[in-house]
């Protein structure tokens, strides 16, 4: 271990992760004050949530220590653990919401969707490094699509079209920025979305086509697919520019809202922390974003740079379509917003990433020389 | 995949060669991809503006209309005392479990509704129906699910809130009649409010869930007894539950009501009843003051208890008790319109001496029956039997010997007596005068009027004008003629009281909650019967005569000087030999304070039966007066 390493060490992108994290802890303290405090307090969300998050900065500092290129040599064994347990949960998962999504390892539920949004990254990246010199070639498109297309479709088959969207989001960027043909993704595209009347009619469960509607009309019921997207538009809107203030928000307390410490625990901001607070969230996500793009312009190879991108479209699609489900701007997709919502899997991943975004600056090559 | 475990063992990323100017390349994409970046915060930025600023105030008027509810809170409703201060129905709590399907997400319910099936041990489907029907109607007014659960069940349902949303326990007050069938007929009971009800009384305040009177002085006295709801502005939770009282306007509570009834005359009066009614379906009797008009008693049999409808009467029960043949939700004292037999002998012989036909002094041989031309065919004469060779009689004997021939002659006419007769109508007349065939205006649902028939009548009914036979049978109160209890002791309650038609009244004050007399009962005078005051007191001293000396001495008791006429009424097929009986009469004779009516639809005979009945009531009444 080159302590020297420690001297390139980005305080800031440390800083923006803690900050969110804490920003999400305090919120979700904040919606639980209302509810059934639990007899353990080990077990109320806060405290599970602060676990998760000091585990998730243990992983952080080990991936950063860890060279990121061993990431890429361990690449296939992510792989092939991933795909059984994406499997794995479709066999014995536990189902929330109509969704298998949770295999319980003991009294720790793990949601594999989590880990195969790293696992992607870092396959991709392989991909595209190992075949760099073919990089324009169809064969390197096919075969990177065909790498993600078994995430794609037992992520599919939970369901959980959220995580499939980010996963799509991510690969179309990672081969962007690897220098796929343009042309080929241009050509995807267009075959998307002249498929896409078919994949209303065959690829979306009713459960979506409903958001999908409610989306438009969410007083088509009201009291029941509407719900939870009404409330929560509701929630952000009174919350004004300054909010109700931190546990005064009555959306949040009394419980209009759902789900409020995971999906939409951003409404919880809205309300209660109004338009400034969510500047302030998003002056913390830009902060963390640009840390990460300048983790990938640092990056002293392809690998590097592939993953640090990976890992920053990953974290703004999934914070973009997350808020923007939460302030009627896209459909409820129900996927989490990165260090801010309560979940282990999330926050433990997410860590992990910026670890290795720690890890590409701290190794990059202007600085050897020091 | 292959293709690429296989290169694996190539995998040096460290030792390629940098590609064609790679980095610039990347930079402009990392550029790129921070351009993205913050282009799609700002349209968040953006669209947060809009709702945030822009339509904050309209989100936060839908914040308020999730949490804020106007709850009606329901008056106490008052309650009722007899006339010596005993209560007579009170308020007790009782749990009901109640949705309010606003709280209820669709896609909860049928989870919910199982939960709620389990708990309330009653069919899912009929959970369903209930809240549905509600959803279409009002999803913001909680229907009740059941009334009347126990503390243990209301319990759970309040410990599993969590996980029944919408699901609320009420505690509402339910009515409590402690002396169940004896008042039933008076007091009535109360009912959820049905649709039509709702309709017509929705300005006034009423609400989907609200009880009110629906038979007896509950109905009657409704508006007394309802006082104003006031109303509740609180928090609640998306479940529904009250977290905060916000405001509240207090209710007004109902006034309480004291009745006229004596409750232990009451009791002596369905007891003797009881007693002395043997296989009728019908009995009622009345005792009312012929100077106020009130009401100290009224029986009526069959009956019902009315504490059925405040624990949530089941169907079968409902059923059982509408179909019964008998009638018992029937109020038979006003309800129910018999023949009054002999005891319509007051109203020929007032209308008789008033009219003329008869003085104190005509004397009318009664042979035992008299034979009157028949109109249709003067070949077979129409004889008409007394009940006796009575002989010769005056007014006052006839009346204490209740002659047919007598008041037969006064109602149709003896010319071989040289007696000419009132005629149907001028019957029918002195009948309304008296208050026959039409409602008494007692303060209760359900009278009828009765029948008093004249020659528009049975041309409207038969399309021919009375027989001189319809006429001597109306005279002594058979044929045609009915009237109810109630009418009967009213207009002997006329007789004794010198001429003065009364309203009968069950309420004798109003108080409202603190106990201040709001309302104090005036005796109301319908009208003067229009009969000479010494006419009415040789009625009375017939009457009388009757009891010391004529064919009513059973209620010759002593200490109490007793007048009183009973009546026997033939009825059902010709010759079936089925009577009603009746008796009434007042006392005590020259200043009287009450009048006694009694009825038995099937009778020997009103001295045999109902007579009886009347003297325990007299006996008792003076009894406890004498102490």
């Amino acid at each position: 271990m080159d302590l020297r390493l420690l001297r390139r060490f980005d305080p800031w992108l440390l800083a923006a992760a803690v900050g969110l994290l804490a920003y999400g802890l305090v919120m979700i303290w904040s919606a639980a004050a209302s509810g059934n405090t639990p007899d353990d307090p080990l077990e109320s969300p806060v405290a599970r949530q602060l676990l998760f998050g000091l585990a998730g900065l243990g992983l952080f500092f080990l991936a950063c220590f860890v060279d990121y290129r061993l990431f890429g040599h361990l690449a296939e064994t992510f792989y092939a653990v991933t795909i059984a347990l994406l499997a794995l949960v479709l066999l014995v998962g536990d189902a929330t919401y109509g969704a298998r999504r949770w295999i319980n390892f003991g009294p720790v539920p793990v949601q594999p969707s989590e880990l195969a949004k790293l696992t992607l990254i870092l396959t991709l990246a392989k991909i595209f490094t190992v075949h760099q010199d073919r990089i324009k070639s169809f064969r390197v498109f096919g075969l990177s699509l065909g790498a993600a297309l078994p995430f794609l479709a037992l992520v599919y088959a939970q369901p959980d079209l959220g995580t499939d969207l980010v996963l799509g989001a991510v690969w179309a960027g990672m081969a962007l920025m690897a220098g796929v043909r343009l042309r080929y993704l241009l050509g995807l595209g267009v075959l998307g979305i002249a498929a896409a009347p078919l994949a209303f009619r065959y690829l979306l469960r009713d459960y979506m086509k409903e958001r999908l509607m409610v989306f438009f009309n969410p007083m088509l019921d009201p009291l029941g697919a509407g719900y939870n997207v009404r409330q929560s538009e509701i929630s952000v809107g009174s919350g004004g520019l300054l909010g109700r203030g931190l546990g005064q928000g009555t959306q949040t307390q009394l419980n209009f809202l759902r789900v409020q410490y995971t999906d939409f625990i951003f409404s919880v901001i809205g309300e209660e922390l109004g338009f400034v607070g969510a500047m302030v969230l998003f002056g913390l996500f830009i902060l963390l974003l640009f840390r990460g793009i300048r983790a990938g312009m640092l990056a002293p190879d392809d690998f590097g740079r592939l993953v640090a991108t990976g890992i920053v479209v990953q974290i703004f699609v999934q914070a973009f379509i997350n808020i923007g489900a939460n302030s009627r701007l896209l459909p409820v997709t129900g996927i989490p917003l990165p260090l801010i919502s309560y979940g282990g899997s999330s926050l433990l991943t997410t860590l992990m990433s910026l670890g290795l975004l720690e890890s590409i600056i701290m190794r990059h090559k202007r600085l050897e020389f020091d | 995949m292959l293709g690429l475990l296989r290169r694996d063992r190539r995998w040096k990323p460290e030792k390629r060669p940098a590609p064609v100017n790679p980095a610039r390349q990347a930079r402009l994409k990392f550029r790129a991809l921070q351009g993205i970046i913050i282009l799609g915060f700002l349209v968040l930025a953006v669209q947060l503006w809009k709702l945030q600023v822009v339509m904050g105030d309209y989100y936060r008027t839908l914040a308020d209309n999730n949490r804020l509810r106007l709850v009606p809170v329901p008056a106490p409703r008052g309650v009722i005392y007899d006339a010596r201060g005993n209560l007579l129905v009170r308020n007790i709590p009782s749990f009901s479990v109640a949705v309010m399907p606003a709280d209820l997400p669709r896609d909860r319910q049928p989870e919910v509704v199982r939960r709620l099936a389990r708990i309330l041990n009653m069919p899912a489907a009929e959970i369903s129906q209930k809240i549905d029907e509600r959803r279409r109607q009002d999803p913001f007014s909680p229907v009740a699910i059941k009334d009347n659960v126990d503390q243990k069940t209301a319990f759970i349902v309040e410990e599993n809130h969590e996980s029944l949303p919408g699901v609320q326990v009420q505690v509402r007050a339910i009515r409590q009649y402690l002396e169940g069938p004896l008042m039933a007929h008076i007091l009535g009971f109360i009912g959820r409010i049905d649709a039509e009800e709702y309709a017509e009384l929705r300005p006034q305040g009423y609400h989907l869930n609200d009880q009110l009177g629906k038979q007896g002085i509950e109905a009657s006295y409704e508006r007394a007894l309802r006082g104003r709801p006031g109303r509740e502005e609180v928090v609640v939770d998306a479940s529904g539950r009250k977290v905060e009282v916000l405001q509240r306007e207090d209710p007004v509570p109902g006034n309480n009501l004291v009745l006229s009834i004596d409750l232990e005359l009451q009791r002596v009066v369905y007891q003797a009843l009881k007693a002395t009614m043997g296989r009728s379906d019908h009995a009622a009797a009345v005792v009312v003051n012929p100077k106020t008009g009130e009401i100290l008693a009224m029986v009526a049999i069959p009956d019902y208890d009315n504490n059925l409808f405040s624990t949530g009467i089941g169907t079968r029960e409902w059923e059982q008790l509408l179909e019964d043949p008998r009638r018992p939700l029937v109020n038979a004292a006003i309800g129910g319109a018999w023949a009054p037999g002999s005891t319509f002998k007051l109203v020929t012989g007032a209308a008789g001496l008033q009219e003329g036909i008869v003085t104190a002094g005509t004397v009318i041989y009664s042979p035992g029956y008299i034979r009157i031309q028949n109109e249709v065919n003067p070949a077979v004469p129409f004889i008409f039997r007394d009940w006796a060779a009575l002989g010769a009689l005056n007014f006052r004997r006839a009346l204490a010997m209740s002659s047919n021939v007598y008041f037969g002659c006064v109602a149709g006419g003896c010319p071989d007596q040289r007696v000419r007769g009132l005629g149907i109508d001028r019957l029918a007349e002195y009948a309304h005068r008296f208050g026959f065939g039409e409602k008494a205006g007692i303060d209760l649902p359900g009278e009828v009027e009765g029948t008093v028939p004249s020659n528009d009548w049975y041309r409207r009914v038969r399309g021919e004008p009375a027989y001189l036979g319809d006429v001597y049978n109306a005279g002594i109160g058979q044929g045609e003629v009915t009237v109810t209890p109630l009418q009967l002791a009213m207009a002997t309650a006329a007789v004794a009281n010198g001429g003065k038609l009364l309203k009968p009244q069950l309420v004798r004050e109003i108080k409202d909650a603190e106990g201040r007399t709001v309302w104090r009962l005036e005796p109301v005078v319908r009208r003067e019967v229009g009969v000479r005051p010494e006419y009415l007191e040789l009625i009375r001293a017939g009457m009388r005569d009757g009891v010391t000396s004529g064919i009513v001495t059973v209620v010759n008791i002593p200490g109490v000087a007793v007048a009183g006429k009973t009546g026997t009424a033939e009825w059902g097929p010709i010759n079936a030999r089925r009577y009603h009986g009746w008796f009434t009469g007042f006392a005590p004779y020259d200043d009287p304070e009450i009048v006694v009516t009694v009825f038995h639809e099937l009778s020997q005979g009103g001295s045999f039966t109902a007579a009886p009945a009347a003297r325990q009531i007299f006996e008792f009444y003076f009894g406890r007066k004498r102490g």
